[in-house]
């Protein structure tokens, strides 16, 4: 009597992406919401009927109609697919539209978790749920899990938060005991909050987004695929890549006479992945005026291959050298201007903002002198 | 090169004629000459002779030929660091150019003598004849007109400029970043104003203002976004608030219960209500049978009480008549003691009454005695006083006639010594005759014979000598002193002095004022005794005796008893009298209180009888009233048993009683609570189809999502704000850099020129500065005291001043280079006043130090403070 299921989690359906540009924001969302086709599939592939999802389902205790509309006709349209959805601190119990609207519009292959009460998935399998009553329910909802099943039941628990040994994703303190599942006697326990995939002991896992939404884990999301033999047997987890974009946030620290166009193009995705990527450069460290500007130039060549691009020159410092100068002019009045902001750059007595300013003056000059050639 | 000789043939006015200047000197030469002269024929043909090719037949050339005709002729001699030399050309007709040394030996000529002119301008003259060579009329820095020539001039003239500081401070294009500079500039300005205003603020519709707005528009739409989010909170909360209330509110079972309750609660009211029914009509049965026990024991009181009340005043009645009896007796007596008491007392007061008056009569006549005795002594004190008046007022009359007193007696005995005096010094005077008689004869004067004690002679005096004959002794001289007129002064003061004291003599003054003092003292006396004796005054003294003599008058005839005795006997008579008076009070009082209770006895007996009249009237038959009280108290058990079994049966329901408050309480408080769930349901269905309402409503709008996406793009917005603001400070910083860097370079540039101009400048403007445009390389502006003006809105002789010092600049900076050009001026300073043209002079003296200067000019009294050589210019026939 084994049983596979596929645990996901914080699909965050309908999260805006208001600080990208209009198109990338527009793919982003999209992404994310077919990502529930990729979780029909990889569900199927591992031979799963039950997708459990742990919650953040839902960006939004009340997502615009359509999100909701578009979600629930996405899941009906996998008709072999049974979706379990559970409320997460996004979309908690709190936001009782949400979940009135999703019980009104309900289509049959979809089991809404409202209460935190022992549900029978198949013959001999329990699902315990910890439904999130609020946004920060402030005390341990796992305590649940601790209900009663038949004898020789599969145990598998679902829930939603932080362990007790980190912060979530969202800075709360973590709540859920880590062992919890020892404790309840479970077979398997999902969890969902943590947007990058972790395994917190031998059968509790953070399945991760099954659609990455930052630059801050660098784990490939997907879900897992879960099969449990029998009750008390280990269970087996296996990701599942699920993910559309990649969000990628590669650091280069760069040294005077490198070349800077290998060192970016090492760390830059096949061609094929970039509309597909969301590139972040941050570069450190110190480069010379002209080498400075060759990057910046290798930067703006690459940045339209991306879906989007950017590039944080913060901690990258110019290093001038007479040399340099020199290419700006040999004498005369550019030259003494050139050689007044670069003294700014380096005068202790001004302001870090002033000694800046007077450095991206600086590559200023130096570009646009190159503009206007000779 | 210096130029020493200029010589024109045939040129201009100086038709069929040759006009030289020679001997031109090192440094300032002045040709002076009036208007008329030409002397600016000679600065156009020196110009022809560098710059206008022998061969050629142009305008400029044409301008050169007489109006008679012919081929105008040019002639100069330089001195060259090799020598001498003379250059000579010939135009439009049998035109020659040539090139002659010092010795006259021909160097060049024809094409070759124009190329060895062009090597000279090339090297020294091209650009300094534009530059130096001022020609006549022209105010500025640069020669003006639109014509090929003046435009081909003024171009020498930049470059040679150009050339000149270029070789003293290097290239401008150089130095100031030149084309380079401009474009870096151009693209920085370009930036800039895309983005900012002239103060550095967001440009409207500019791409930074764009992102400033975008951030402010959405930071706007997001706020009325959060508003709605948190509505759409609170309204989500508030449903939840309420379903929870309508579940409890709606539960069954509680309704149920709370129905049960109120049923079985009206029930047990109905039950108290009857009982309670019951109760009030037992309470009223007690009331009645309480009634009538207590009118049955009132009447039996009343009566019993009517009875004794009735032998109680018969009493009262007979108690009453024997006061009045016992009263009547005792007032009779008293009556009787009260007439003997009237008797002895009115006895008693006429025997007061005699004697009273007895003593009366006896007082009078010892008044009336008295009164005489006071009235002969007043007399006698007024006729005292009367004399000591009369007494005073003759002294006083006496006194009025004298008029010495001390003071004026003391002038007359002065007056008196004064004069004895005098006397004394006259007599001493005299001559004493005397004579001791030893015979009988005697000297006779005056028919008398000399007196024995001897004569004392005044005046010349005559002395009969018997027998002798006649002696005439004459004191002399020593009589005309003026003793005697001072004699008759002393004798007049005397005799006035006198007079004040009213006195022959001054013993008769001595005795006035004796008599004075005497009759002083005794007016005093005299009216102190009238003060002593009348001293309220005689008239007075005069009523008082009238009064004491009327009183006297009125003498009655004396009884002849002794008012002491009378006294005495009156004294015992009173009080005989009082005595009686006394008794005869106690007398009537007691009568009188008598006679008042014997009155109040009477009334009270009347009083009594009148009581007892009104209880026998009430009373009525006393049978009948004795056996109505015997019926009464005969059913007074019967009331008493009734009564005893009403309030029995009134005590055993109030026993059994229920609350009916707490019934009807419980009553009221039931249907309340079934009522108000009723209408809290209502309510809370109200409220909940209201919330529904705009939860759904919110909700459609997908508030979250927006707020979302709203803040990411604000946030985007905001920082590409930031980002344009960073981009226009750092570009304004370039800008500044740049502009800095620029002006630091023209300022090196000019500097040379500015060097030589300064001085030359503090002459005329001490303090001011020029400042050099850098396109013309020449002076645009002048600045003094702080302001700046451009040069062409200057007075025409200020320009024409400047141009001539800068012009002098210039020609020390050739003389720098190495390149010594002689300056040419032709009828410069003509806008300049006196002042200024000395100043100027002064200038020009500095700078010909090292330069030679050939000033021509038609104003020879101005210019002749100008020094330097005097140049004269010969013509003679050709
Ligand atoms: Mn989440």
């Amino acid at each position: 009597m084994s049983y596979s299921f596929l645990h996901s989690s914080d699909l965050h359906l309908g999260r805006a992406y208001g600080g990208f540009p209009e198109d990338i924001r527009g793919r982003l969302r999209e992404a994310r919401h077919t990502v529930i086709t990729r979780l029909a599939a990889a569900a199927r592939g591992a031979g799963a009927a039950d997708v459990l999802l742990a919650g953040d389902t839902f960006d939004a205790e009340t997502p615009s109609p359509e999100t909701l509309r578009h979600a629930l006709r996405a899941m009906a349209a996998e008709a072999d697919i049974r979706w379990v959805l559970m409320p997460g601190n996004h979309d908690s119990l709190a936001a009782s539209e949400l979940w009135r609207r999703i019980k009104a519009d309900s289509p049959s292959n979809l089991l809404v978790l409202t209460e935190a009460s022992p549900v029978a998935l198949a013959p001999g399998v329990w699902l315990l749920p910890a439904p999130c009553t609020q946004r920060r329910p402030g005390r341990d909802l796992t305590d649940a899990m601790s209900a009663a099943t038949p004898e020789g039941a599969i145990r598998i628990g679902l829930g939603h938060g932080a362990i007790m040994d980190f912060t979530s994703d969202e800075g709360s303190a973590g709540i859920i005991p880590p062992d919890r599942a020892q404790l309840s006697g479970l077979d398997y326990l999902g969890l969902g909050d943590w947007h990058g995939r972790m395994q917190i002991g031998p059968a509790t896992w953070y399945s991760g987004t099954p659609e990455a939404d930052g630059f801050k884990h660098d784990t490939a999301p997907g879900a897992l695929a879960v099969r449990i033999a029998a009750s008390g047997a280990p269970a087996q987890a296996g990701m599942v890549p699920t993910g559309q974009f990649q969000w990628l946030r590669p650091a280069l620290d760069l040294l005077p006479g490198e070349d800077t166009a290998a060192r970016l193009s090492d760390i830059l995705p096949p061609d094929a992945r970039r509309r597909d990527t969301l590139l972040r450069v941050e570069a450190a460290g110190r480069l010379t005026l002209a080498e400075r500007a060759g990057f910046e130039a290798q930067l703006a060549a690459i940045a339209p291959d991306f879906g989007w691009f950017d590039s944080d020159l913060s901690r990258l410092t110019t290093e001038v050298k007479a040399d340099d100068l020199d290419l700006i002019d040999r004498g005369g009045a550019l030259r003494r201007a050139a050689d007044a902001l670069l003294s700014e750059t380096a005068d202790q007595a001004l302001a870090q903002a002033d000694r800046d300013l007077a450095e991206l003056a600086l590559s200023r000059l130096y570009a646009l002198v190159q503009e206007v050639g000779v | 090169m210096k130029i020493r000789a200029i010589e024109l043939t045939n040129l201009r006015r100086f038709a069929g004629q040759r006009a030289r200047i020679e001997g031109i000197g090192d440094g300032i030469s002045v040709l002076s000459q009036p208007n008329e002269f030409g002397k600016s024929t000679f600065f156009d043909g020196l110009h022809a002779l560098f710059f206008q090719p022998h061969r050629s037949a142009k305008a400029p050339v044409k301008a050169l030929q007489p109006h008679a005709g012919g081929a105008p002729e040019a002639a100069v001699e330089i001195d060259l660091p090799e020598g001498r030399f003379r250059l000579e050309k010939r135009w439009l007709s049998r035109a020659t150019a040539r090139v002659l040394d010092a010795s006259g030996r021909l160097i060049a000529q024809e094409d070759e003598a124009e190329a060895w002119i062009d090597r000279l301008i090339g090297q020294d003259l091209a650009g300094p004849s534009g530059l130096l060579w001022v020609r006549q009329g022209v105010l500025g820095m640069e020669p003006e007109g639109a014509s090929a020539a003046e435009k081909s001039e003024r171009e020498r003239a930049l470059h040679a400029r150009r050339d000149l500081l270029s070789s003293v401070a290097g290239e401008i294009e150089m130095m100031t970043g030149g084309r380079r500079m401009d474009q870096v500039l151009a693209r920085v300005n370009d930036a800039l104003a895309k983005l900012a205003t002239t103060t550095l603020r967001p440009r409207a519709g500019g791409e930074w203002a764009r992102a400033v707005d975008e951030a402010a528009t959405l930071a706007e739409q997001r706020a009325g976004l959060e508003v709605k989010a948190a509505r759409l909170g609170t309204d989500l909360r508030q449903r939840t608030a309420i379903t929870r209330d309508l579940a409890q509110c709606a539960d069954p079972t509680a309704r149920a219960r709370e129905v049960e309750a109120l049923t079985a609660a009206e029930q047990t009211l109905t039950s108290a209500e009857r009982h309670a029914e019951q109760m009030a009509k037992a309470e009223g049965e007690l009331r009645l049978a309480r009634l009538s026990a207590g009118q049955g024991a009132e009447a039996i009181s009343r009566l019993q009480q009517l009875q004794a009340r009735l032998a109680r005043a018969g009493i009262e009645r007979d108690k009453a008549q024997q006061a009045l009896t016992e009263s009547e007796a005792v007032a009779q007596a008293a009556a009787g003691q009260e007439a003997e008491a009237v008797t002895r007392h009115e006895t008693a007061r006429e025997e007061l009454q005699t004697l009273a008056n007895r003593l009366d009569r006896a007082q009078r006549a010892q008044l009336a005695l008295a009164a005489r005795d006071r009235a002969a002594s007043l007399a006698v004190e007024y006729e005292r006083a009367e004399r000591q008046r009369a007494a005073a007022e003759a002294h006083r009359a006496d006194r009025s006639l004298l008029k010495v007193t001390r003071a004026l007696l003391d002038l007359a005995e002065k007056a008196q010594a004064a004069r004895d005096r005098l006397a004394l010094q006259d007599e001493a005077r005299l001559v004493s005759v005397r004579l001791n008689y030893q015979g009988e004869a005697r000297v006779m004067i005056d028919g008398r014979p000399l007196p024995a004690d001897g004569l004392r002679l005044r005046g010349a005096t005559g002395l009969d000598l018997p027998g002798i004959g006649r002696m005439t002794i004459d004191p002399g001289l020593s009589a005309e002193s003026d003793l005697a007129a001072q004699l008759v002064r002393a004798d007049e003061a005397l005799a006035r002095a006198l007079a004040a004291c009213a006195a022959p003599s001054i013993a008769h003054a001595r005795k006035a004022l004796a008599e004075t003092e005497r009759l002083d003292a005794a007016i005093r006396q005299a009216d102190d005794m009238l003060k002593e004796l009348a001293p309220d005054g005689m008239a007075a003294l005069q009523t008082c005796l009238a009064e004491a003599r009327a009183a006297a008058n009125g003498v009655e005839a004396d009884p002849g008893e002794d008012a002491v005795q009378l006294q005495e006997a009156l004294r015992v008579a009173r009080d005989t009298e009082a005595t009686a008076l006394t008794l005869r009070r106690e007398a009537e009082t007691r009568h009188a209180t008598l006679r008042e209770t014997r009155a109040a006895r009477e009334a009270a007996l009347q009083s009594a009888e009148q009581a007892l009249a009104a209880v026998q009237a009430e009373a009525g038959d006393a049978v009948d009233l004795a056996a109505r009280l015997q019926n009464l108290t005969a059913a007074q058990p019967a009331l008493a048993q009734a009564e005893a079994e009403a309030t029995e049966t009134l005590a055993r329901l109030t026993a059994d009683a229920p609350d009916l408050a707490t019934a009807q309480a419980a009553v009221s408080r039931l249907r309340s609570v079934v009522e108000g769930r009723r209408r809290d349901l209502a309510r809370l269905q109200s409220d909940l189809a209201g919330v529904n309402g705009s939860i759904g409503a919110l909700a459609d709008e997908g508030i979250e999502e927006a707020l979302d996406e709203l803040r990411g793009r604000e946030a985007t917005a905001a920082a590409r704000a930031a980002r344009y603001e960073r981009e226009v400070k750092s570009l304004a910083r370039l800008r500044s850099a740049l502009d800095e860097a620029r002006r630091a370079a023209r300022e090196a540039y000019f500097s040379p020129v500015l060097r030589e101009i300064d001085p030359l400048l503090s002459i005329l403007h001490p303090g001011a500065a020029l400042r050099i445009d850098d396109t013309s390389l020449l002076p645009t502006i002048l600045t003094r005291a702080g302001q700046d003006e451009a040069l062409d809105i200057l007075s025409g002789g200020t320009r024409e001043q400047l141009a001539i010092l800068t012009r002098l600049a210039f020609a020390r900076l050739f003389a720098r280079s190495g390149r010594r050009v002689p300056m040419i001026l032709d009828d410069a300073l003509v806008h300049s006043d006196d002042d200024r043209i000395e100043a100027m002079f002064t200038a020009l003296h500095r700078v010909a130090q090292d330069q030679q200067i050939i000033v021509l000019t038609c104003r020879q009294r101005a210019f002749a403070p100008l020094g330097g050589e005097r140049l004269v210019a010969r013509v003679e026939g050709a």
